[in-house]
């Protein structure tokens, strides 16, 4: 029974009823994290959860990450489906133990005997002027890691159906969000679905050159597209939305056809996820490419308070339109 | 930071109030009934042995790695497990052969496991520090990080309202000084999640002595105040008082619902791992502990009781020490994991 109807929701709507349409699927989903109760949400993710589903299924923590992220790996070995919030990413440093020698290895060395199903979920990367230690982007970090999914939606319609997928999926699930992205609109169906873990996207399809990037990034490579196609370039923009596992079939079959590649990363340039990409790219590749593979990522800097460094450090359709036309020289 | 060791004289509890060792001893007997006791002296027998013959493989090149023996522990998990029972959510960290075997584990699967074996209790992947079973979730390796993931069950016990269960979750004294130690207090206490906590002092995190470690004792008694627990410290080395204790404190937790915070004073026997010498302790220290060893003290306790005498002892020893030279067989004669496989795994399907 499929029908046509839509909504208009903002991203953190989007993330909200994925949680509720969970929690009512599966009575072993529960909340838990900073303020994601009574305050109904840093960022009202959680708005209303409380009320609906009490406080044994939306749980305030303290200030207290490794413990309640150790938790929550705890509860998942045990039988339940936990998502933790991190009110920031950056505060996942402090519960690095928990996630890196616990929630990433158990199902491995425990030879199979414990899977470890649970999301960990909140905003990554920066906001606005939060400075150097609210801003990091974790992803390259924690995706060095064997035993992580690693997800980074751009918009609401896959943010839903990827935080609905991550929940019933039984592996440790990082899902990375941007405080700035919660209040991005979108028209997305009303009914049920779900968005697959491990596919990308092909956000609009082009021909003189490959643009690849994730999270709030590829709203960037669509504004600098734009500008681009004024120019009369035509860019073919790849939204990851799972950086691992990385669709890269989907990645292959786009350089085939464009033979020229950008990556555009929010996060650091070393050991970055545009560096594994262009890797991967490379070795596999190799023979589609007519131009060097090209990558526009942070500087190397801790993301500094002013707000002309801060637009300084990230990638921005400026620096990124330099590098499409390097590239395509 | 020069800090000089100091020794503290511990004061033990006991839910008895006789002083008698042999009148304690009897009203166990009398509770657990004799067949349950003598089963719990062969569960140390069969720790003790598995310890001495993986150390011997040790030494022989069979198993490599970090290798933490229970040696002189025995008393302690054998107490508990023989009191509480194995339906509940166990979490230990690396010295973890013992809580394996307690828990049902076969010294065949676990010795194939320390041989890096296909066949081995984790694939050959855990090795000896990362020991599983049905109710184990694990030996962790890193100092600490094992406390959340047990008040993690002890949460779905909670969460699935489970009668009668409880989350056991083992420590050494050097965990203290960690950040997890405290938030997983904090966070037990604040949510009343059903937790047993027992801290198995043997005084020496590796070769730093527990009074230049920890800032003040009694552990448990001085810690669980703070996060609004209670706080018990048994004598690590004595089954009797260790089973009593721990048969108290488990109907405690579900009675109160609260977490409950054991420090068990003890002594390992060998070196903080099979590559160290211990060089820090003196050989009178040992000494004067082995002097004081669990499976003595408890075997010498029966035979006063007429329970047992040396013949049935020794006999019930060779037993053991047959299975285990059968389990290094085992394991010697197990297949290596295939390299084809090492990749399988990372992800659940």
């Amino acid at each position: 029974m499929s029908n046509n109807k839509t909504q208009t929701i903002e991203m953190r709507e989007a993330l909200r009823q994925a949680l509720d349409e969970e929690m009512a699927r599966d009575k072993r989903v529960f909340i838990m994290g900073e303020e994601v109760g009574e305050y109904n949400g840093a960022y009202k993710v959680t708005k209303g959860l409380l009320d609906k589903w009490g406080p044994m299924r939306v749980l305030d923590t303290p200030i207290s990450e490794g413990g309640f992220a150790g938790l929550g790996i705890g509860a998942a070995m045990t039988g339940l489906r936990p998502v933790v919030e991190f009110m920031s990413w950056n505060f996942s440093f402090v519960a690095a133990d928990q996630l890196i020698q616990n929630a990433a290895k158990i199902y491995y060395m425990s030879g199979g005997r414990f899977s470890v199903p649970i999301v960990f979920r909140g905003p990554n990367g920066a906001a606005a002027q939060v400075s150097c230690q609210h801003s990091h982007c974790v992803e390259a970090l924690y995706s060095n890691l064997p035993g992580f999914i690693v997800i980074a939606p751009s918009n609401p319609y896959d943010a839903k159906g990827l935080l609905k997928s991550a929940i019933r999926d039984n592996n440790p699930v990082l899902f990375l969000e941007n405080e700035l992205d919660y209040g991005m609109k979108m028209e997305i169906p009303l009914e049920e679905y779900l968005v697959p873990i491990g596919k990308g996207n092909i956000v609009q399809e082009g021909k003189d050159l490959t643009l690849i990037s994730h999270g709030r990034m590829v709203n960037v490579c669509k504004e600098t597209a734009k500008v681009a196609a004024q120019k009369g370039i035509s860019i073919e923009i790849i939204d990851l939305r799972t950086i691992k596992p990385l669709d890269l079939p989907l990645i292959l079959q786009s350089v085939k056809k464009t033979h020229r590649c950008l990556i555009v990363e929010e996060g650091h340039f070393f050991a970055g996820i545009a560096s594994e990409i262009g890797f991967q790219i490379m070795q596999n590749g190799f023979d589609f490419l007519d131009a060097p593979i090209a990558r526009v990522c942070q500087r190397e800097t801790p993301l500094p308070y002013s707000k002309f460094l801060e637009a300084e450090t990230l990638p921005n359709v400026q620096r990124i339109l330099l590098a499409i036309e390097k590239t395509l020289l | 930071m020069e800090r000089k060791k100091q020794e503290y004289n511990y004061t033990f509890f006991s839910p008895f109030p006789e002083k008698n060792p042999r009148q304690i001893a009897e009203k166990v007997v009398e509770k657990a009934g004799k067949e349950k006791i003598l089963e719990a002296l062969r569960k140390m027998l069969l720790i003790r042995n598995f310890e001495l013959r993986a150390e011997s493989a040790y030494q022989h090149g069979k198993i490599g790695g970090f290798f933490h023996s229970y040696y002189g522990e025995e008393a302690i998990q054998t107490s508990l497990i023989t009191a509480i029972g194995e339906e509940h959510w166990f979490t230990g960290f690396y010295r973890c052969h013992a809580l394996a075997l307690l828990l049902g584990n076969t010294p065949n699967e676990l010795m194939a496991e320390l041989y890096g074996k296909e066949n081995g209790n984790a694939k050959g992947r855990g090795g000896s520090m990362h020991l599983y079973g049905k109710q184990l979730l694990g030996g962790f390796a890193i100092v600490g990080g094992q406390l959340p993931i047990a008040i993690g069950s002890a949460f779905t016990i909670k969460y699935l309202n489970e009668k009668d269960k409880i989350a056991v979750c083992f420590l050494g004294e050097g965990a203290v000084a960690q950040g997890m130690f405290h938030e997983a207090l904090n966070l037990a206490s604040l949510w009343e999640l059903p937790c047993l906590f027992v801290i198995e002092n043997n005084k020496w995190g590796m070769g730093t002595h527990v009074s230049r470690a920890i800032a003040k004792e009694p552990i448990a008694m001085s810690q669980a105040p703070s996060y609004d627990m209670k706080g018990y410290t048994l004598d690590g080395m004595d089954f009797f008082n260790c089973y009593a204790g721990f048969s108290h404190i488990y109907e405690e937790i579900l009675r109160s619902k609260k977490p409950i915070l054991v420090e068990c004073i003890c002594a390992r026997f060998r070196g903080h791992s099979i590559s160290d010498p211990a060089f820090y302790r003196t050989k009178e220290e040992l000494g004067a502990s082995m002097e004081r060893d669990p499976i003595n003290l408890l075997f010498t306790t029966l035979q006063e009781l007429g329970l047992i005498n040396a013949e049935r002892f020794n006999e019930m020893n060779n037993i053991e020490k047959q299975k285990m030279i059968e389990a290094m067989h085992f394991a010697d004669t197990s297949p290596w994991p295939s390299p084809a496989t090492l990749e399988e795994g990372v992800f659940a399907p």
